[in-house]
Formats: C-alpha cells, structure tokens, sequence
C-alpha cells in the first residue's frame, strides 16, 4: 500500500484514482450493459435513434422451440455440475494423499498433473473426438463429462493440494491413532475444515467447465448435449441476418448466474484463482 | 511389528485407491490424446484414406505452407501485442484494486464480470460492439470526427479487434493475480521509503515492482499461453478472416481436422505445443537467472 506523504500528492492520488475508477468502471461493464441494452431494445441500431423498450426477445429465446435455447441451458447446467462435483470429489482424494503420504515419485506426478494443464486444448481435440466417438459417446451428456473431469482435473487437483497443505496433519495423525482410516479421515476430519476451499474449488471447477468452448463444439452436434456457449457462438438467423436482439437476450440469460455467482462469492473465486496460479 | 507392516501397506492401498482416480481420467482422456497427437503428425491420416507412416511428410509441408507462415505470424504478433499490454492494464487495474478505499469491494467483485462471462459470449458480444453500421465501437470512433473502422473487415481492423476485446477478457485475471503479489509485500517497507523521503513513482520503481518480479513471471507464462492457444474469440469474431489474417494456429490446427486431414491438423497441433513448451522452458529460466542476479 502507498502510503503517502505531502498534501499535494495525497490531492493527486486522490485524482488519479478518481479518474482510474471510472476509467476502469466503463473498461469493465460497458460491453456487459451494452449486451442488455440490445436485448431489450425493439432494434440493435439504437446508439443514435430512438429506444425502444420491449422484452420480446426474452420471450422469443425462452418460448420458440426451435431455438433449443432451453435445452442448452440444461445441457450446460447438467454436464458443468456433474463434471465439477465428481472431480472435485475425486481429486480431494489424490490432494489428500499427495499431502499425506511421502512415496516415492510423488514430485514426478505432481509434476505431470501440473504439466497436463499446460497442454494446448488443440493437441487433444482431434483424438478426443475419435475415443469418444470409438465409445458412441459423441453428442450425450456423458461424451462431455468425462474429457471436462479430465481437463479440470488438474487445476482441481492442484488448488486442493495448497488447501490441504495448510490443515495441520496433527488433526488426521490423532485420527488415524484412533484407527480410522485415511478415507474417514478425509471424509470426518479434513473435510469440514477444508470446506471454504472445496466451496471455492468447486466454483472455479464449475465456471471453467461452463464456460469451455472448443471440446464442446467438437464433442456436439445438436441440441440433445449442445452447451450454452456453442449454442450461442453458432446461433443463425431464421431468415438471414443475424436476430442480435435475441442472441442477446440469450447472452444475458447465460451471463446473470455467472456475474450472480462472481459477486456473491467474490471473495472465494479470487482466492482460489490465485492459489491456482502462484502455486502453480 | 507385524502390526508396522500391515499399517505400511495398507498406506499403500490407501494411497492407490485415492490417487489413482485422480489420475486415470487425465491420463486416459489429456494425455493419451495427446501423445497420439504427436505421433499422428507423423502419420498420412485423410478420411477415406488408409493410413499410413508418412516420416516427416507433414512437417515439410509446414515448412513451406504460406498459410502456416501467416498463422504463426499472426499468432506471435498477437501475442507480443497482447501480453505486455495485459500485464500493463492488469498492474494498473491491480494498483487500484488495492487502494483503500470505500469504493474498493465493488471494484473487486466487478473485475470478476469479464472473466467469468464465456469466452463465446464475450465475442458475440464484441462482434456487435465491432458492428460497421451501428455498432457503439464506431459510434465512439465518429463521435471524435474519424471515419468508421471496418473492425472486422479489414486484416488491420480485425487484429485490433481481437486484442481488445481479449485484453476486455483477460486483464481482470491478470490485475487478480498481481494483486495477490501486491498485497504480499510488507507494508513497512513503503513507510521506510516514506520516512527516506522516497516519491511515490521511487517507491514505485524501487519495492513494487522488484518484488512482483516473481508474480509477473508467473502472470508472463499463463498468458503467453494462453494466447498461443487462442480459438473461441477469433472462431466468433473472425472466424480467421479476412482472408485468413486472423487465423491463429489452433484454429488452423482445427480446420484441418474438421476438414478430415488428421495428419497435417496433428502436425500443426505438435508445433504449437513445442512452442508451448519452448516458452514455458524459456519464461522459466528467465525469471530464475533474474532473481539469481539479486
């Protein structure tokens, strides 16, 4: 933190981060209140004419079903919360090992899940398609589960390990003399304290699976598993030009849970990203 | 002693029924896929075709391919454009993020927007801020007199496009990570400036940005990244048009495999991930040796 010394640069800071608030305020929201004043307006080129005001293009993107936009949204929601629930579960086991248990090569894996995170989404597009397809999963719910746990597996697996890291292994080694299992342990004594960090684990999980793009359009053909993104990214107008109004309203659906999780768990999306990054 | 023992291995067990689910799908679904990436590269792999070894055939059309020349151009353009222009803007959302303030939670929580609206969203939405006729990018740009952008028509227009509208997503990640390193340095060491009489820009030059070196090494490497992988903004905005001025190498990558050519889509999907790995190795040993040198 500045701390600061003359009257005069107290004043110019105090200007400075006036003028950077609002600069940063419009920077941030403007393309976001942009989205919601086409979906709601009766025509896209409104900056310069008049407005007009109509939810009609809410109604037409939730009622018409030839839009499938309902179906994305259960697909997307379906597919984003199995993914990030079943890894979040599965790699709160390795974390804890990893943590617990010395053994041999245990730099090695780490080091391996960490570099997995790294690969260029490309590199495994075009085989992950042909194993998927060799299992008959292209286009279910399932065919997009199981790459998702696979791709977030590792940056899972990682912020958990620096959560864990924290909880003093006096805890689970009383446990342990007591004759629990490692598993019990887990369950009993490390998970409620690691609560926060699940929570926030799971958020991040959740958005990144939500919000990925390039598997679920490869890995899709039609509405029965189609994710919101893809949906929009490939949205056509019946009759030519693009329905931008109705491409928004869309947009705004998908984006208000979003934005809504962002502000109300500000505080734990932060930690864990940054725990995802320095860490790693 | 027996008891040891059987504890000993039981820890064994224990540690191959929790790991090994953690790693299985990874291996199975990143790195197998992968691998076989790599080794496809090497392969004459065209639907309706047999496959076959092709050695380095793949690569030595790469080398001559004018397409490729463009993409790798464009990628690495937009990379030494973009990153140092996100690690700017991300140092200076970060600085303001910090500052105490009443107004300090609401920036905190809607720096979060941007980054947590899907990629394919965000470019819809820009490619209608990006619209010739009506869209506000335009509005704003003749508001000050000048004739109209053709953002997304023109190979000039389209570049800035996408690196305004990726620095739209991606700073807020940035100034998050930075501000971590931010409020990791020690609050007595500004005062000890203070008292030295050190100015607010030497206070700046002199302990913040030395000891975020760390921090923005790791900021560097994610975006880098990052922005060699680039696809959903310019598969929306561009699709790597006009003319293919904008096709990043994943995208070029990925026309190719739906195009049915596996063999060369493999190839170019093994030189980005050498890039990747060439810059991982090299942003690495950059930041060591510098802070060797202190």
């Amino acid at each position: 933190m500045f701390v600061l010394s003359t009257a005069g640069e107290r004043r110019l800071q105090r200007l400075l981060y006036a003028a950077g608030f609002c600069g940063a305020l419009f920077f941030l929201l403007a393309p976001v209140i942009f989205m919601l004043l086409t979906a709601l307006s009766q025509r896209p080129d409104f900056l310069g004419n008049n407005y007009v005001m109509t939810t009609r293009h809410f109604r037409e993107i939730l009622t018409t079903p030839s839009l499938h936009f309902v179906r994305y949204c259960i697909n997307s929601l379906a597919i984003s919360i199995a993914s990030a629930g079943i890894t979040t579960i599965i790699a709160s086991g390795g974390a804890y090992v990893a943590t617990r248990f010395p053994f041999k090569g245990r730099t090695a894996v780490l080091l391996m899940i960490l570099s997995l995170s790294m690969f260029p989404q490309i590199c495994i597009a075009g085989y992950l398609y042909r194993i998927i397809a060799a299992a008959g999963m292209v286009n279910t719910w399932l065919g997009l589960i199981l790459p998702y746990i696979a791709w977030i597996m590792p940056l899972t697996f990682w912020i958990l390990i620096s959560y864990f890291s924290q909880i003093p292994q006096e805890l689970d080694r009383a446990a342990f003399i007591d004759g629990c299992s490692p598993l019990r342990t887990l369950v009993t004594i490390v998970f409620p304290l690691a609560a926060p960090g699940l929570f926030s684990t799971l958020l991040l999980a959740f958005i990144f699976t939500f919000n990925e793009f390039m598997f679920a359009l490869i890995l899709t053909n039609d509405h029965a598993a189609r994710t919101v993104p893809v949906g929009i990214a490939l949205f056509q107008g019946l009759h030519g030009e693009l329905p931008w109004g109705v491409i928004m309203a869309a947009s705004v659906i998908t984006t208000l849970p979003v934005i809504l999780m962002a502000l109300l768990f500000q505080r734990h999306i932060m930690q864990g990203l940054t725990r995802g990054a320095i860490k790693g | 002693m027996g008891k040891r023992i059987s504890r000993a291995s039981s820890d064994t067990v224990w540690l191959a029924v929790l790991l090994m689910p953690a790693l299985l799908l990874p291996v199975a679904l990143i790195l197998m896929p992968a691998l076989c990436t790599f080794v496809n590269g090497c392969m004459q792999d065209v639907t309706f075709m047999p496959r076959r070894w092709a050695g380095l055939a793949n690569y030595a059309r790469l080398v001559q391919d004018p397409a490729l020349f463009h993409s790798l151009r464009f990628t690495l353009l937009f990379i030494a454009v973009s990153v140092p222009l996100e690690l700017a803007c991300g140092l200076l959302l970060a600085l303001l993020m910090q500052v105490q303030s009443p107004l300090r939670g609401m920036l905190r929580a809607l720096v979060l927007i941007p980054w947590a609206i899907p990629a394919a969203i965000a470019g819809r939405v820009w490619e209608l801020i990006y619209s010739y006729n009506w869209g506000p990018a335009n509005y704003l740009v003749k508001l000050t007199g000048a004739p109209a952008v053709n953002w997304l028509g023109s190979s000039t227009g389209a570049f800035l496009a996408i690196v305004i509208a990726d620095l739209w997503k991606t700073v807020p990640f940035v100034a998050i990570i930075l501000l971590a390193g931010l409020s990791a340095i020690p609050e007595h060491l500004y005062r000890q400036a203070e008292v030295d009489g050190a100015s607010f820009i030497r206070r700046f030059v002199a302990i913040t940005l030395p000891l975020l070196r760390p921090v923005m090494i790791v900021a560097i490497l994610f975006r880098t990244i990052d922005a060699l992988r680039i696809f959903d903004l310019i598969y929306i905005l561009t699709s790597g048009g006009p003319g293919g001025a904008t096709s990043s190498l994943s995208l070029l990558g990925y026309t190719y495999f739906v195009g049915g050519d596996f063999g060369y889509g493999s190839a170019i999907s093994t030189l980005i991930f050498l890039i990747a790995l060439l810059v991982a190795l090299l942003v690495v040993r950059i930041g060591r040796f510098g802070s060797s040198m202190r």
